[in-house]
């Protein structure tokens, strides 16, 4: 490996810096040990400094040349390229200046730079535009410091099973590092930061291993089930010149098909939903591409069945009688079936559980009824983190990819029926959709208590939002509000509508991640929303440079109860079970005292902001108003205070 | 939501025949506001009492249509993430304020009169 490190160098610039340093300090002390009287400056003659020292200052040992005319840089460009990497989502760092560089200068910026000011917005934009565009895209950050600081956003990613490149650069000889930081920054297994919560990682050693290990790596992410990967990227690798161009060769990317279930058992399952009086189809994670909501509404309409969407993707129409994911307890309840597909936690579903003193859970579904599930969360599950949830007994466990397996179940369903049973279907489908409209009309009255109150209902924002978005086509990202407005009223049909939770429940997810989708959607034209939790919003609030600096149009709604308010709840439970200091629960779970001023903040950040917006009737004009700004391409932010719920 | 209303109504009622607890009607709406807002009820339940959710669904409570007693009973032993507030926290006195106040506060409306809910 051809090396800029080397030893004659160190040695000459640590000589060269030493002998400056001690010029200087004799200098001083001369000036010191002597008074002298002040002299006009001499005009420096032809000669001053000397050929000597001017050589001495300027020539660089023969065995350390100043330039280069190729870098591996260039070719790891190509590389990403090659591998359809659009996006590289940084915090600039000196581990991988090489790369940087070559990005700029030698693949005119593609991958284009998305320029982050936290490793951990860096991570979780990714994650975002994965979650709209379904091509995952690349970060690179600093070994150890800035994947320390990304390692919660990819943690997110992989309870969410979103694929991206992460990567870092490294310093991996030691010899090669100078002084200092560097060390600080270089670690032997990068990777293991974070293996635990990544598919696949690796440490190239040549620029061939390179290119090797990042189309692989590329390919295994997307490989359903799918996931973060990581690649450390050696400095000297980066930086130095290409020995040989002509021998490098980028491996062409090839994606597998996603698996389906094994056939026979997928007939089991259409006939047991078949049969069933009362079937329900639990799905999470099941929409992998826009094909998938119309296959899962194939599906429901053939059986007249139940399906709850737990809602870790956009699976299934909010609007859609058949969809009773509002009133998911009832439908479990007298199910004498239940088939989960993609279903992430179908325990925690379908079993109650009490948050008391001994933690007691009880099945919510009928001891006769018969479980299924479709999937491959199970193919990839690592031991220390917990994100598989508890273990759920069932009678038909079928591995493979719950998208690739619908239009085979769905197929097999539509045989078994035949027309006496399709009346039966018929009936059965009636009353579903009477519940469903029933669900509706209870949330609809529900959401009009406290209607022109102050601070404003959760419910009349989310409506005052919706009634100004409804005629674009729009998309609704991130996870606040618990969407459970969103979910029961707003009319969800197109894949982009919305875009699932955060997987693993990180605190500082929603911000950045809502800009990822944003920048996503930005090509298709698409109005983007994000309800924004005050608390996370504080985790990564220079988020909003990034939307300003690449001028990303999307509308944060502040969602401000001034608390971390899951948190708050928690801590009245804790007082209320310990019989003590219920008033007390506001300490240490709230953001008062200062309020936070979060428009003035978006404004600091070059972004439009509005607020702090107390009164409902101002809501729907200061929305119009931020509105016309995302529409005209830019970030805008409305704080609203907010009941807590 | 209604079937969660019904349980509520169901297991307060049932609390309620056992507990013993004194019978009030002559709550103060305004102290009851004071303590449904210092012990927390609104984090679950909202300030306009509309309800919302933790790990379950937290019903609606304005106009809420329990008598006093049947309140304090659910109080003193709530289900799923309700916390108990036992009588050192929230008095029969304490209850039957919160319980004038919920009467105070609007209940659902129309949403056909409301033009952002009207289908």
């Amino acid at each position: 490996m051809a090396s800029k490190r080397s030893d004659t160098a160190a040695v000459g610039r640590r000589g060269f810096l030493k002998g400056a340093a001690l010029s200087g300090a004799a200098a001083i002390t001369a000036g010191e040990a002597k008074a002298v009287p002040v002299e006009a400056p001499k005009k420096a003659s032809a000669a001053y400094p000397g050929p000597l020292q001017l050589a001495a200052d300027t020539e660089r040992p023969n065995a350390d040349p100043a330039t280069q005319t190729s870098s591996g840089g260039d070719f790891m460009t190509d590389v990403l390229q090659s591998a359809g990497i659009d996006y590289l989502f940084m915090m600039c760092a000196s581990s991988f200046r090489g790369l940087h560089e070559a990005v700029l200068n030698h693949g005119g910026n593609k991958p284009e730079i998305i320029v982050c000011v936290h490793e951990e917005i860096a991570a979780a934009m990714a994650h975002g535009y994965y979650k709209i565009d379904g091509k995952p895209q690349a970060m690179i950050c600093h070994a150890t410091v800035g994947l320390q600081h990304a390692a919660m956003a990819i943690y997110n990613a992989w309870c969410d099973r979103v694929p991206m490149l992460a990567m870092v650069g490294n310093i991996l000889e030691e010899d090669k590092r100078l002084p200092g930081a560097e060390w600080n920054h270089s670690a032997v297994d990068p990777g293991a930061l974070i293996r635990d919560f990544t598919k696949w990682d690796d440490q190239p050693a040549n620029l061939q291993h390179f290119a090797e290990s990042t189309v692989r790596a590329v390919r295994i992410a997307q490989t359903p089930p799918m996931a973060p990967v990581f690649i450390s990227v050696d400095a000297e690798l980066q930086e130095n010149p290409i020995e040989d161009r002509e021998k490098l060769k980028i491996p062409k990317l090839s994606l597998p098909l996603p698996a389906m279930g094994e056939m026979g058992a997928l007939r089991e399952v259409a006939k047991m939903l078949t049969n069933a009086e009362n079937p329900v189809v639990v799905v999470d994670r099941l929409a992998r591409t826009p094909a998938a909501m119309p296959l899962l509404v194939e599906l429901a309409e053939a059986l007249q069945c139940a399906i709850i969407d737990v809602g870790g993707r956009m699976n299934f129409p909010s609007q859609h009688p058949l969809n009773h994911s509002g009133r998911a307890r009832a439908a479990i309840a007298q199910a004498d079936v239940i088939v989960g597909i993609e279903a992430t936690d179908l325990w925690g579903l379908i079993n109650a559980h009490s948050d008391r003193i001994v933690r007691s859970n009880r099945p919510i579904y009928k001891p006769t009824a018969k479980l299924a599930t479709i999937g491959n969360r199970e193919m990839l599950i690592k031991a220390n983190d917990q994100d598989f949830g508890r273990y759920q007994p069932v009678d038909l466990a079928i591995s493979g990819d719950g998208e690739a397996s619908l239009p085979y179940l769905t197929e097999q369903v539509k045989k078994l029926i035949d027309d006496g049973r399709k009346s039966a279907l018929a009936e059965r489908g009636k009353k579903l959709a009477a519940a469903h409209a029933s669900m509706i009309d209870a949330a609809l009255s529900n959401a009009t208590i406290g209607w022109d109150a102050s601070p404003i209902t959760s419910a009349r924002m989310c409506a005052e939002v919706y009634a100004q978005i409804k005629d674009d086509d729009w998309s609704l990202v991130g996870t606040s509000v618990g969407l459970a407005w969103p979910r029961l009223l707003w009319d969800m049909k197109k894949p982009h509508n919305w875009n699932g939770g955060s997987g693993g429940g990180g605190v500082g997810y929603n911000a950045p991640a809502s800009l990822g989708a944003a920048l996503a959607n930005k090509k298709h034209g698409r109005l983007t929303v994000s309800f924004q939790g005050d608390g996370d919003f504080m985790m990564c609030p220079g988020t909003l440079w990034t939307a300003a600096h690449h001028k990303i149009p999307l509308l944060y709604v502040m969602n401000n109860n001034r608390a971390w308010h899951q948190e708050f709840m928690y801590l009245q439970a804790m007082a209320g079970r310990h019989q003590r200091g219920a008033r007390n629960t506001r300490i240490g779970t709230t953001i008062t005292d200062p309020n936070i001023d979060y428009a003035n903040l978006a404004r600091s950040f070059g972004v439009y902001g509005e607020g702090p917006i107390s009164d409902p009737k101002e809501l729907g004009p200061a929305l119009k108003r931020a509105l016309a700004v995302v529409r005209n391409g830019e970030p805008a932010l409305i704080d609203v205070v907010t009941d807590p719920r | 939501m209604s079937h969660i209303k019904t349980s509520m109504l169901a297991a307060a009622l049932i609390a309620a025949a056992f507990s013993g607890a004194p019978a009030r009607a002559d709550g103060d709406p305004v102290k009851g506001k004071a303590t449904f807002l210092a012990v927390g009820c609104f984090e679950c339940h909202g300030r306009s009492g509309q309800g919302g959710r933790m790990n379950y669904p937290a019903p609606p409570l304005a106009q809420l249509q329990l008598p006093p007693e049947s309140l304090a009973a659910f109080l003193r032993e709530g289900r799923n993430d309700m916390p108990p507030y036992v009588a050192s926290q929230v008095s029969d006195a304490d209850v039957a304020d919160i319980h004038a106040f919920l009467q105070t506060l609007p209940g659902p409306t129309d949403p056909k009169k409301i033009p952002l809910l009207a289908r």
